[in-house]
């Protein structure tokens, strides 16, 4: 299946192919998980929301249409069900903030460390809104196009150049004031 | 961190390497696989699946449809007929008063 490309994969699992399908998976599993972590954070929810849309996805691969591109269709699904769990747990965990919670930035002092340096990329990476977060992760992290995220998120094109831009814009400010404050 | 501005069309490469790295942990070739097997395992959702989903809904409707369809086209309901069902219609229905003669010789009787 590895010679096959993602179209004729697709229209393979569409036709009811599961090896098919289990190649799809095999090559975008990585891509949904950094989808899901991007809204869920690491942990079993970004897993359980990934596993959800994936088995989503291969029950509703006869309703895929296959002259349209297959990984926009298939990372939609996987970031609504991303995005319900996140709102599950939201309502589940709805209550006063911790105080701790109120700065998740390590004192750039003490972030001296690649795991550290990563640390606070993934801090800074959480206070932004989760549909840049989506955003900016399919753009730069994934190589998506506007046009395919804007297919992922259901938003115009132009909303989606906005989320990437101000996503950018605070990491590299966040990532510009750790490096200037790190020793 | 690269140079390029926030308004590039382009993805930044080290950006990307760097929310890669951060999204990504050392079990991702064993999750995929555990991911692959799941999936598949969980199976398809055939024909008889969308059916049965569907079925409630679409009793539902076709017994509303059929509830509307007879309202509408039901026959009017028919009197029976008869002599003693029809006389008092006819009376109702006399297109001509009585004349004075047939009246006055009713009421002289009714003495």
């Amino acid at each position: 299946m590895s010679h096959v490309d993602e179209a004729g994969l697709a229209r393979l699992a569409a036709a009811g192919d599961g090896d098919a399908f289990g190649a799809l998976v095999e090559r975008y599993g990585g891509q949904a998980r950094r989808v899901a972590r991007s809204i869920l954070g690491i942990g079993e929810d970004a897993d359980d929301a990934v596993q959800d849309g994936m088995i989503a996805a291969w029950r509703a691969i006869g309703r895929y249409d296959p002259g349209r591109p297959f990984r926009p269709w298939l990372m939609r699904i996987v970031a609504n069900a991303a995005l319900d769990l996140g709102r599950r747990r939201k309502v589940r965990q709805a209550g006063p903030i911790p105080e701790s919670a109120e700065s998740s930035f390590v004192a750039p002092d003490r972030a001296t460390d690649h795991v550290l340096f990563r640390e606070e990329f993934r801090a800074a990476l959480e206070t932004l809104p989760e549909r840049q977060r989506v955003a900016v992760v399919l753009f730069d992290a994934e190589g998506y196009s506007h046009a395919e995220i804007a297919e992922v998120l259901k938003v115009p094109e132009g909303t989606v150049r906005s989320y990437v831009f101000h996503a950018r814009r605070a990491l590299r400010r966040a990532l510009g004031a750790f490096q200037e404050e790190a020793p | 961190m690269s140079e390029q501005s926030a308004f590039d069309n382009s993805p930044d490469p080290e950006l990307g390497a760097q929310l890669r790295a951060a999204l990504d942990t050392a079990d991702g070739d064993l999750f995929v696989a555990r991911l692959r097997q799941t999936v598949l395992a969980a199976g398809r959702e055939d024909s008889w699946d969308v059916l049965s989903r569907w079925a409630p809904r679409g009793l539902v409707a076709a017994i509303a449809a059929a509830a509307l369809l007879w309202m509408v086209a039901r026959p009017e309901p028919v009197a029976p007929a008869g002599p003693m069902a029809s006389a008092p219609m006819q009376m109702e229905v006399a297109p001509q008063h009585p004349e004075a003669a047939v009246l006055t010789v009713a009421i002289l009787e009714g003495r």
